[in-house]
């Protein structure tokens, strides 16, 4: 739990496990844990925009906003669940091989619109 | 405790007679004391290698029930949340390592989901190592018509093969080629009735490093579905977009994505350990400094379907999107020159 805000962490997600979770969890390292959660954050918009979606940080930085251009909406607590629900949202599997998708982050924006 | 606190598991498997209770009964033998337990799982109406190991560790537990993997995982997780009951309880000594022995059938993968995921196992045991034995005399027909074998040779990081005294040594050198072929991250033993059990030892950091390339062609034909390829890097990788990349790639793949496995330089002091069985990520391992004698960064694929070039263009393409620009995947297999 959040020393601060009282926020639980079921799960510590292996991609952030360069972190000591016992350290995580009383606050420690919150500033590598954001800017590392910051450049997932971009990279993983860049490949929903893909797709017609978009995914947004909460304020405070646990949880992630996944929704659609018709409005829908999913809080999800950690970036385990993003690819499932994500692949539920559009109806089929996000793809990393789709050589579109592939071509969409080699442009300049790098996929961001 | 070895694994970051947790009790370290080996899990032992192999095909029916292929020697694993011979070289568990080894491993026994070399480490008596009481700090080390033995799963065993019983195919079949006779216990015969529950009461062989029985009689060198009183602690062996026997799952009933058919196979460990497949059937009966809640019985695993039964069987290891009592062992952790008992210790905590002041019932046993502390485990420094559990060694669970599977059916001949089955497959390891879902052994290691299951105490990946297991809301309270994961906490408390961390998988060290897949040993599979693999029986020189009988391997080229069960790798033909036993899907299991594939499957069991791919999730090892260690492979022992057993009998060598029972065939031809040219036969051993061409099995031994063809795992590292199929297999190309796991460490190859040669066992004469489990004279070989430190295969069952716990892996130290030099584990980590790149395992030596085949030396000679396999005269076994290559499996017709499974490709492996061995990666590297033009530079250190950016690892949020690497977790970005491979968490995607396991849910669109993971079921082709038999076994991910290698060392990645992420820019900082030591690398990051990175395994994967199918869809189940090993916790990621940073390690402080690189091991003794290993400073290359690798990554081994062994795929059923999937052409590796089309994942690292993937993961160059991630690498470059996430703030890499000019970074470059090349396969550095012994028989491949660089990718275009």
């Amino acid at each position: 739990m959040c020393v601060l805000c009282a926020q639980m962490f079921n799960e510590i997600h292996w991609s952030e496990r360069q972190l000591n979770p016992e350290w995580i969890t009383q606050g420690g390292g919150e500033a590598t844990r954001r800017r590392n959660r910051r450049a997932r954050i971009r990279l993983v918009s860049a490949v929903l925009a893909h797709y017609g979606l978009e995914i947004r940080d909460d304020w405070s930085a646990t949880n992630y906003l996944l929704g659609d251009r018709k409005g829908s909406q999913q809080v999800l607590a950690s970036l385990g669940e993003l690819w499932p629900a994500a692949g539920r949202m559009v109806g089929r599997a996000l793809d990393p091989l789709d050589e579109g998708l592939l071509n969409r982050l080699a442009e300049p924006t790098g996929g961001r619109q | 405790m070895t694994m970051n606190g947790r009790r370290a598991v080996s899990v032992l498997s192999g095909f029916l007679g292929s020697g694993k209770t011979t070289l568990l009964r080894g491993h026994l033998q070399n480490h008596p004391g009481d700090d080390l337990v033995a799963i065993i799982n019983e195919w079949g109406a006779v216990g015969l290698d529950h009461h062989l190991v029985r009689s060198v560790n009183e602690q062996s537990v026997l799952l009933q029930g058919g196979c460990v993997c497949c059937a009966r995982r809640e019985d695993l997780v039964r069987t290891l949340r009592e062992l952790l009951d008992l210790e905590q309880g002041g019932g046993m000594p502390a485990m420094r390592q559990v060694v669970i022995e599977t059916s001949g059938l089955a497959d390891p993968a879902p052994v290691l989901f299951t105490i990946a995921t297991d809301p309270v196992l994961k906490h408390h045991f961390a998988v060290a190592s897949v040993v599979v034995t693999l029986d020189a005399v009988n391997a080229g027909d069960q790798i033909e018509s036993q899907p299991e074998v594939c499957k069991q040779l791919v999730a090892a990081d260690r492979v022992v093969i057993t009998k060598p005294d029972l065939a031809s040594g040219e036969r051993v050198a061409e099995l031994q080629a063809w795992v590292r072929q199929l297999n190309p991250t796991a460490r190859i033993f040669v066992s004469c009735l489990g004279a070989a059990a430190e295969a069952l030892d716990l892996p130290g950091e030099a584990e980590y490093a790149r395992a030596a390339p085949a030396t000679l062609e396999p005269k076994l034909a290559p499996h017709p579905d499974v490709q492996s390829a061995t990666l590297g890097f033009s530079g250190p990788l950016d690892w949020p977009a690497f977790s970005v990349w491979l968490g995607m790639l396991l849910e669109a793949h993971g079921p082709k994505a038999l076994r991910i496995k290698g060392l990645l330089d992420i820019g900082a002091g030591g690398p990051v350990a990175l395994n994967t069985a199918q869809h189940t990520v090993h916790p990621p391992e940073h390690l402080p400094a690189w091991p003794q004698g290993s400073s290359e960064a690798y990554l081994v694929f062994i795929t059923r379907g999937i052409d590796p070039a089309r994942i690292a263009n993937s993961l160059e393409a991630f690498q470059r999107a996430g703030g890499r620009n000019g970074f470059r995947v090349k396969r550095i297999d012994p028989s491949f020159g660089e990718m275009a």
